[in-house]
């Protein structure tokens, strides 16, 4: 399993390497002239095209442009987010952990509730709990993030002003910008919790709530009906029915002979679930003004934030390979007849 | 199983009474909320907080209530100023401007601290002076005043190096015991003007401490054209305004001014401001409904969402300095265009004089459904245009005739256009906007209406492109037709009549578009101290815009403002860059 592990993490500068090569070359086939709109975003500055040209070389050739790059990356700097108006590296580090944190509360009921619903949906097959959940799915799946984030925050925030948007509230948000609490973390829940601030812990998780919603509510249902197909298929096996006329209880069938086989799909779902999340959930970020990693990727990439876009991608495909690879490691755990090689 | 079911018709029946609830309802008569702090709530990121770089609304709404210029606006008004570091107003009256009008002095005021606690002197301000000349960043606000203090409009040659020479900034921008004396190349009627939102005054000591230009000629080119993120100024400020910048949370997309305790006129009521930046305006609706926001940026179309809340103070009609207009390019780029059709008058296209001929433009303008663009892209709040200077600015002529939609003047000049031959073939042309700016999506497509109505031969197509993509082709002159505006650095015609009309101007250049006689009466304008003459000059400029179309105005656009109804103590200027939080208080 090691030498499984090792020889996928040594893939990981090839695919950084195509992915940026990729991201650069696109934007490489805009004109220099676009490429300036980063930096000439007024009517006013129309003048100023030429000279902001030539002050960032944006008319330089593709390899010069991406070889400069390139060697600053390797010496550490992901080069100038324009859009972030910070240092692209640290910009992955300010946005990532709110993301980071998002999807760590969102993960649990999504994979939680989707396996739960899947299962039961497929034990109870065209009884009222299946319509339910193919119902939920149906709703959760079909309708935008954008629709489910804007009501649920009418309706929560709107009008009982239970859940506001945003990281924290005003107070909360002054004592965390202070020089009374420390930033061990930068996830606000746990950083609350290590300063002592159980006031603000609370007030974290009441901005977080609707996000967390939202996203369960979009991703669980994906999650329910793969669970649901998988359990209908593993139900009709034949070491299931032999289970069944062995006597044994419904529940120890279902939850220890059948749930377990019916897990591959899923779990290679939940992962890329939880990597998608990670990579940042900018429809959910952007109604709820949250300040995560999705939102400034979108950011970047309409405003054409070349050092930016290609910094983001460089994270993802760290995050995606390293997704991937803990999904193949829980296959071989989950079924012992895998084995990595 | 029962157990589950009910759960599931609970889980349903919760969900259905929330969105019942929810879709309807709205928190009112609430106590105010956070009564020291107000909260702005925008869309959009601040650039940098120095004073001489930043270009956009978003940073100058801050710098403008952390610094402070030699002399400022009198409230609401543009046409009148008052001392603020400075203690008076230059005038020939009061002998601190030359008979020459090239020579200003500004006496400084003492006893003005900066939030570091250090006072302000003539020093800090010449030397603040000279570092806005010098900085002269790609596309920044520099220009400025180096066209009116050293009669040039950019410190670099097309190579990038520096020509700007540090004698002459020395020479133009002294101090002279406790004064500022700056002596202009040419008398420019506006100087104040700019002077009062321009001339902001930050600390020598201080920068150069934090490793800034520190005044010399050997460090100029260093720092002439720099790097945003390497001024000392980019992320902290120290000013002598009435709030310190305490913090700009890039990670929670938000900037914090707290109180400056310590101003030399009485301190501010508010203790904090904060700024902070929402993309979704439907979250900032819910924000200012629930007093979680005090004021908030929304667009004419969130207007009913608002308007009839009694939480919430809708203020409508406001004068706004803004110019917007449909361009005509008289010399259009047609390699690879696909904006021009065939390229050729062969009713499939246009070729690239097409907009050159004064009888297309007049028809194109006359074509265009003034009350419908109103009444549509601005739910009738505006006025019908005068030309291109708006109106409240000298040189604006309400009895100035301008176009109206008019289909028989329309077609009387299309049918002589290039010799007949326009209404003979017919054409086929693109208007352009930028996307997602909905009231020139509407315009265009009112233009297209218009024109294709007078005519079936002729046919003019829409399209909406990204930023990017129009910079490009505007820079290119491959846009035929396209729609843009500009909000006023400064309140003078001249700012509008350069850039519109002067061949070396922003959108002519974009056009191609000059004529000798536009520019002879621009240049003839800002060198004219006489404000009735001036104000004559700006009347001819504004017929002949009238008369030749390079461009057409189709409105005269207003703004509005939303805040809480517990909100006190604002009031408009429309050059102003933000809100005065100075004057700022809940209750």
């Amino acid at each position: 399993m090691t030498a499984f592990v090792l020889r996928r993490l040594l893939l990981l500068p090839l695919v950084a390497l195509g992915v940026t090569l990729l991201i650069f070359g696109l934007l490489q086939m805009l004109s220099p002239q676009m490429r300036a709109a980063l930096y000439v975003t007024d009517p006013r500055q129309l003048r100023a095209v030429d000279s902001v040209i030539r002050t960032h070389g944006l008319d330089k050739p593709f390899h010069i442009q991406y070889v400069g790059w390139l060697s600053r990356v390797v010496q550490g700097d992901l080069g100038w987010s324009e859009t972030a108006k910070m240092p692209v590296a640290k910009a992955i580090a300010t946005f990532f952990p709110a993301t980071l944190e998002l999807t760590m509360f969102a993960v649990v009921p999504i994979i939680v509730i989707g396996i739960w619903l899947g299962t039961l949906s497929a034990v109870h097959r065209d009884r009222i709990v299946d319509h339910f959940s193919r119902f939920f799915s149906i709703s959760g799946t079909s309708m935008p993030t954008f629709v489910w984030g804007l009501l649920l925050l009418m309706v929560f925030y709107g009008t009982w002003q239970l859940f506001p948007p945003g990281r924290l509230s005003l107070e909360p948000n002054m004592y965390v910008l202070s020089q009374q609490f420390r930033p061990y973390t930068r996830l606000m829940t746990v950083d609350a919790l290590l300063n002592g601030q159980l006031w603000i812990f609370v007030d974290a998780l009441r901005h977080l709530a609707l996000p967390v919603l939202t996203l369960s509510l979009v991703s669980c249902a994906t999650l329910v009906r793969v669970t649901r197909s998988s359990m209908l298929e593993t139900l009709r096996q034949d070491y299931v029915r032999t289970a069944r006329a062995k006597g044994l209880e419904s529940s120890i069938v279902v939850n220890k002979h059948a749930r377990k086989n019916a897990m591959i799909p899923v779990v290679t779902l939940s992962a890329l679930l939880f990597v998608g999340l990670l990579n940042g959930v900018a429809i959910t970020e952007t109604v709820y003004g949250y300040p995560g990693i999705g939102l400034w990727g979108v950011n970047a990439a309409i405003q054409l934030d070349a050092a930016a876009v290609a910094g983001f991608a460089l994270f993802n495909a760290l995050l995606l390979v390293v997704g991937n690879l803990a999904a193949d490691v829980l296959y071989a755990v989950i079924d012992p007849r895998i084995r990595l090689r | 199983m029962r157990r589950v079911r009910r759960q599931v018709l609970l889980l349903l029946a919760l969900t259905l009474s929330l969105s019942l609830v929810g879709l309807t309802g709205t928190a009112t008569g609430q106590a105010v909320k956070n009564p020291d702090t107000f909260i702005q709530v925008s869309f959009g990121d601040w650039d940098t907080f120095d004073y001489a770089w930043a270009y956009d609304t978003s940073s100058h709404t801050v710098i403008f209530n952390v610094y402070e210029p030699l002399v400022a606006y009198d409230g609401g008004r543009v046409d009148r100023f008052v001392p603020r570091l400075a203690t008076a107003v230059p005038s020939l009256q009061n002998g601190l401007v030359s008979a020459d009008g090239k020579t200003y002095t500004f006496p400084i005021r003492e006893g003005v601290k900066f939030h570091d606690g250090t006072p302000m002197t003539a020093e800090d301000a010449a030397y603040s002076l000279q570092r806005f000349l010098m900085i002269d960043r790609d596309g920044g606000p520099s220009s400025l005043l180096l066209e009116p203090i050293l009669g040039i409009t950019k410190t670099r040659d097309d190579k990038g190096n520096l020509t700007l020479k540090f004698d002459d900034l020395q020479r133009a921008v002294q101090v002279k015991g406790n004064s500022v004396v700056v002596t202009l190349k040419e008398p420019f009627g506006p100087f104040l003007s700019i002077m009062a939102l321009w001339s902001n005054v930050v600390s020598k000591k201080w920068a150069t401490a934090n490793g800034d230009w520190n005044g010399t000629a050997a460090t100029m080119a260093k720092y002439n054209n720099l790097k945003k993120e390497s001024s000392a100024f980019f992320e902290k400020a120290n000013g002598t305004g009435p709030f310190k910048l305490e913090r700009w949370d890039r990670a929670g997309k938000q900037v914090i001014l707290a109180r400056n305790d310590g101003y030399w006129r009485k301190p501010a009521r508010l203790a904090r401001v904060v700024f902070r930046s929402i993309d979704e305006a439907a979250t900032r609706v819910l924000m200012l409904k629930a007093g979680d926001a005090d004021s908030i940026a929304i667009s004419r179309r969130e207007q009913p969402q608002v308007e009839d809340d009694p939480n919430i103070r809708f203020i409508d009609n406001l004068p706004w300095l803004r110019t917007d207009a449909f361009f005509f390019t008289v010399d259009i780029d047609t390699r690879g265009n696909p904006d021009v059709g065939s390229g050729r008058l062969d009713g499939a296209g246009v070729p690239a004089n097409f907009f050159s001929d004064i009888r297309v433009r007049r028809g194109f303008a006359y074509a265009f459904d003034y009350a419908t663009f109103l009444r549509d892209a601005f739910r009738n709040q505006g006025a019908l245009p005068k030309g291109v200077i708006p109106p409240g600015m000298l040189g604006f002529n309400a009895n100035q005739e301008y176009f109206i939609f008019n289909r028989e003047k329309a077609i009387a000049e299309l049918r002589e256009a290039w010799g007949g031959q326009v209404w003979e073939r017919g054409f086929r042309v693109t208007v352009l906007y930028n996307t997602g700016n909905v009231p020139r999506e509407i315009g265009a497509r009112i233009l297209k209406d218009g024109v294709e109505a007078l005519n079936p031969k002729f046919r003019v197509d829409v399209r909406g492109v990204t930023w990017a993509s129009y910079l490009a082709a505007m820079n290119d002159g491959k846009l035929p037709v396209f729609w843009v505006g500009w909000i006023a650095d400064y309140p003078d015609p001249h700012n509008f009549a350069f850039h519109f009309l002067h061949s070396d101007g922003t959108f002519p250049k974009a056009q191609r578009f000059k004529n000798d006689e536009l520019d002879r009466l621009v240049v003839q304008a800002i060198k004219e101290t006489n404000r009735d003459k001036r104000q004559a000059l700006y009347f001819q400029i504004n017929k002949k815009f009238f008369e030749l179309a390079p461009s057409v105005s189709p409105v005269n656009q207003v703004v509005f403002r939303v805040q809480r109804s517990w909100v006190r103590g604002w009031y408009n200027n429309p050059v102003f860059p933000g809100t005065d939080y100075y004057t700022i208080f809940k209750g």
